[in-house]
């Protein structure tokens, strides 16, 4: 949840040369819990996660009992399962449109319409942004359900423009859980951008401003190449947690109507635990992990790049 | 100009505000339904509903241990881990960030499936402290950053004068460097609370027992037992629940002297 | 040579610090003088609640210095069968007596999560007062008895007479074929457009309950069958699970039932006994023999009005064809747990759970068809409700769920095929293909017959 920068170093210690090697191993030995945790909690897991896939581990029934190893049975079901590909497809979308469109390009909005406005203003609106990023998960999910339901605030506001409201979360589950994920999770671009943009130097923009460039041209060619960084970074981060999203697809939709909002996490969640298929589930869960994987890959490697 | 941005601002400003009105509304409304509407008669007949030890505190104080639990970990860990990465230069320096880094993008939903299985293993099942250490370890990644970044910022100075008088690393850590940063901690300690108070996936998955879940779950069964009717209990629940992650919250916003502190922490 | 000392050192911290947070799992459990109950609890079901409180009274002050600890899961059918499921994994969470549904017996015996209990029941006096057919609801594949019946249930239409009367249709109703039902439901909608004259459960949301209480009437009432006992196959390609299919698609098409959305909902069953069938908004739905007990007094919608208001009928088969009626059984049952320290202390508390004063309060409060024959003798039960006997009758024509271990996996496909024709996503004669897909992925082309 967080944009670490690597290329700040800290301060380095004392010369290597002023002390012994065994005194710098000792030094070293802090690290150790952090190290034992991450291996139990973390990699071990993921190892499991991979292991695990290759059996037919379950719940209940003989499986429960006596684990068999199948292969790869459980990554060809993939692609002869009619859900998974559906599954795949919607976390795609979801990710696509609401953390790299939603999320990213209306946090930067806010935080573009934050410099050039009043500090009160900024404030305010910076807080009811916020608000809906720092409250627990299950009752920012709870007031996005309420919210879209057919009773809810959004048909009662269509209802004041005289439009006919839908029953949003059967009808258009996608669109809902997209923008209950926006409305959520942009405080945390708007924060990173918020910081970004008080990094650019004023004198740059300025300097354009004689030039006589436009707004959308100083934007274009100035601003946001400078903060081309940040917005790399927040697009990984953004993509990485919204990919992780299940609380709030599990409050609202449950994956329905007839599996229309089921993403990967909520179908690993279906197959492992609600069908007691701990092998299939672990499957689709590798899967996602190897995404996340593959994410954290190309962000370790944009962050070295940015690296002067 | 101004005048526009500042319009544009409020409008957008609302559509946030517009999904937690209902949360408002309907919590002082007895016959609070879906629609957010102004109570005929406001009372906080919902307030006292769900003000019971069976329903509010004890899941509350759950809350408390599981998300405490998880920041003193994580700030103990992190710190420890921090020292030497922010003070010694070193070839697994390098790696081991990176590896940190990388850590951070794992999806964590993705990982509870495995993570039950090892729970079921190690006989962990249904144990607070164990969640407490799996919760600790999905954040900490995050923790070793922040910490790092404080750390960095600590003067040298005042360390190698402790060294001077003979004090050992951890003295001097303990002693000279975590007072300096202390506000920096209280950002770690706060923001890795809030990140706990809100789980509701992991203790769902590792907590079975009613008597040992947080008020995420106990929210989420109250919910599905009352769904159909107790919607203004729901939203009163809901509020408590939120209070204090939003004035933790507000007291790292203001503490730091800008209400952005935390973004500036993330970004080290 | 300090370093391997101080990492050891440490090592040891943090192995510790584990090693206490696994003990610290298992609070006092392993001096065999606690034992675990693990059962459902819910807003609207306090009924096995008030049996395990009293029981474990009686228990411990029959068993000085044991503790009977009650863990009751706050959950939905659904949600609750997951949370047993992930504590019986694990021997530290597994609860030493348990409250069971029926058809996850056999699957969870195969998973070793049950311990068998025939030695135990010869050696029980009380066993012999239960019915044959509700003990084979215990029954493993092996034969051996894993489970003991609390009561058993029946499945019928519950209609309200007022929604009926002022439809222009007679009461008692007794339809005979599923054309009567669609007429009847039409003339109401005719006269009200405002109520929902017939609903029947559909989709993923109802969980076990759109089966039970919707699909299994209408497809067991066309002479087809969701498995052969005597081949031991699943059955595929029938055309009365089209046509059943194809009955909920003009049930939901002409509004007849709740909206789609509703159905969804798997909280949608408390508006029927809540609100819709009370308040006169709802013609006819097709529940349990225990729907009474929401609504007599003590229960979570009280309603004193129903015993004239509701009446009952048999559901028909699809043309009226023999036996003329459909209803289906289940039910839930105690078990032990597989796992248990102290066996003999678990299977006596079970044995006073459902003892005849026990078994006669459940049944009564919870609207059971009682197991016991002592039970069943009692005018308190036969006179619990009006509609006992109506719906003790329907034993007759009753069926029950395929006892298999693959039985759960199917379900949920059947429910999945009902979600995707009421939703308009597949038609009919898809859904049933695609059902017919999926069974043949989870139990194999060997364990399928087309009939």
């Amino acid at each position: 949840m967080a944009v670490p920068d690597i290329s700040q170093r800290g301060p380095l210690g004392p010369g290597p040369r002023l002390r012994g090697a065994l005194r710098r191993g000792l030094r070293w030995l802090p690290v150790l819990p952090s190290v034992l945790l991450l291996a139990l909690f973390m990699a071990a897991p993921v190892a499991w996660s991979f292991y695990a896939s290759f059996t037919d581990a379950a719940l209940t029934g003989k499986a429960a009992l006596n684990p068999q190893w199948v292969g790869l049975d459980n990554y060809a079901r993939m692609l002869t399962d009619p859900v998974f590909p559906l599954s795949a497809w919607l976390t795609v979308v979801f990710v696509a449109v609401s953390a790299i469109l939603g999320q990213n390009a209306v946090g930067l909005v806010i935080a573009l319409l934050m410099t050039r406005s009043g500090g009160a203003t900024a404030s305010l609106v910076g807080t009811a942004v916020v608000a809906a990023w720092v409250l627990p998960e299950i009752v920012a999910a709870f007031a996005a359900y309420a919210y879209f339901s057919q009773d809810g605030t959004l048909n009662q506001l269509l209802g004041t423009f005289g439009v006919q409201g839908a029953n949003w979360l059967y009808a258009f589950p996608m669109p809902a859980i997209i923008l209950a994920n926006v409305w959520r999770g942009t405080a945390f671009s708007m924060l990173v951008y918020r910081a970004a943009l008080s990094d650019v130097p004023r004198d740059i923009s300025e300097a354009a401003l004689m030039d006589g460039a436009r707004g959308w041209q100083r934007l274009a060619f100035i601003t946001l190449p400078v903060i081309r960084g940040s917005i790399a970074t927040n697009l990984m981060l953004t993509t990485l947690q919204t990919l992780a999203v299940f609380t709030l697809i599990w409050v609202m939709t449950a994956g329905g109507p007839s599996n229309a909002s089921t993403t990967l996490p909520v179908l690993a969640y279906q197959e492992a635990f609600k069908l007691g298929d701990i092998g299939y589930g672990t499957a689709i869960a590798s899967v996602l992990i190897l995404i996340g994987m593959f994410f954290g890959a190309v962000y370790v490697r944009l962050i070295r790049g940015a690296k002067p | 100009m101004r005048f526009g941005a500042n319009a544009a601002l409020v409008v957008i400003g609302l559509c946030f505000v517009l999904p937690l009105a209902w949360l408002l509304l309907a919590s002082v409304d007895p016959h609070a339904g879906y629609e957010t509407r102004w109570p005929q008669s406001a009372s906080l007949a919902n307030f006292a509903a769900v003000l019971t030890p069976g329903l509010l505190f004890q899941p509350l104080a759950n809350s408390f241990i599981l998300s405490a639990g998880t920041a003193i970990v994580n700030l103990v860990v992190a710190v420890l881990a921090a020292y030497p990465l922010s003070r010694c230069q070193s070839r697994f320096n390098k790696p081991f960030l990176y590896a940190i880094l990388f850590g951070t993008s794992l999806p964590v939903t993705a990982i509870m499936v495995p993570v039950y299985g090892l729970f079921v293993q190690l006989q962990l099942l249904d144990s607070m402290p164990a969640t407490i250490f799996f919760m600790a370890t999905t954040t900490l990644p995050m923790a070793i950053w922040m910490t790092k970044n404080f750390m960095d910022s600590v003067p040298l100075e005042l360390e190698e004068a402790a060294w001077m008088d003979g004090a050992s690393g951890l003295a001097t850590l303990r002693r000279v460097v975590m007072p300096l940063m202390r506000q920096g901690l209280g950002v770690v300690f706060i923001f890795v609370f809030i990140q706990a108070w809100g789980n509701f996936f992991v203790p769902f998955i590792l907590l079975l027992s009613t008597s040992k879940q947080p008020a995420a779950v106990s929210v989420f069964s109250f919910f599905g037992q009352h769904g159909a009717i107790a919607y203004g209990e729901l939203a009163a629940f809901s509020i408590l629940y939120s209070v204090p992650v939003l004035v933790l919250y507000t007291v790292v916003a203001r503490g730091s002297g800008s209400a952005f502190a935390l973004s500036g922490a993330m970004k080290g | 040579m300090r370093r391997p000392v101080r990492t050891g050192a440490a090592l040891l911290g943090v192995v510790g610090l584990l090693a206490s947070a696994a003990c610290s799992a298992q609070p006092q459990a392993v001096n065999g003088q606690t034992i675990k109950i693990v059962y459902q609890k819910t807003d609207s079901f306090t009924a096995l609640d008030k049996v395990f409180q009293d029981a474990k009274q009686e228990f411990e002050a029959a068993h000085a210095g044991v503790t009977v600890d009650l863990e009751p899961i706050q959950a939905n059918d659904d949600d609750y069968g997951t949370k047993l499921a992930l504590a019986q994994r694990s021997p530290d969470t597994a609860p030493d007596v348990f409250y069971e549904d029926t058809f996850k017996v056999r699957s969870d015996v195969d998973a070793g999560y049950l311990l068998k209990l025939d030695s135990r029941l010869s050696a029980w006096d009380e066993w012999s007062k239960f019915n044959e057919a509700a003990k084979a609801a215990g029954r493993g594949d092996d034969g051996g008895i894993y489970a003991v019946p609390l009561g058993t249930d029946t499945r019928a239409i519950w209609y309200n007479k007022t929604v009926l009367q002022k439809a222009g249709i007679p009461v008692p109703w007794h339809p005979k074929t599923w054309d009567d039902i669609l007429s009847a439901a039409r003339k109401m909608k005719a006269a009200d457009p405002s109520v929902i004259p017939f609903s029947m459960y559909a989709g993923k949301g109802t969980g076990e309950g759109t089966v039970m209480q919707s699909f299994y009437e209408l497809l067991y009432g066309t002479g087809s069958s969701l498995y052969s006992e005597s081949d031991k196959k699943w059955v595929v390609g029938s055309k009365g699970f089209t046509d059943s299919l194809q009955f909920l698609k003009t049930l939901y098409d002409e509004k007849l039932s709740v909206t789609p959305a509703d159905a969804l909902d798997s909280n949608v069953w408390k508006k029927v006994f809540g609100q819709w069938l009370p308040q006169g908004k709802m013609g006819a739905t097709v529940e349990g023999s225990y729907a009474p007990s929401f609504w007599q007094k003590g229960g979570s919608y009280e309603w004193a009005g129903y015993a004239q208001d509701m009446g009952v009928a048999m559901f028909p088969t699809q043309f009226g064809q023999d036996p003329h009626g459909v209803s289906m059984s289940g039910g839930w049952t105690l078990a032990l747990g597989a796992k248990t320290k102290s066996p003999d202390l678990a299977f006596t508390f079970l044995t006073t759970a459902v003892n005849k004063k026990n078994a006669l309060a459940f049944d009564e409060n919870n609207s059971q068809i009682a197991v016991r024959a002592d039970v069943a003798s009692d005018p308190g039960y036969q006179g619990a409700n009006p509609f006992v006997k109506d719906v003790s009758d329907l034993v007759a024509v009753t069926h029950y769920r395929p006892a298999t271990a693959d039985y759960p996996k199917i379900s949920l496909a059947v429910q999945q095929a009902t979600e995707a024709v009421i939703t308009g996503k597949q038609s009919p004669a898809e859904a049933a293909a695609e059902y017919d897909a999926s069974v043949k992925k989870l139990v194999g082309e060997a364990k399928v017959m087309q009939k």
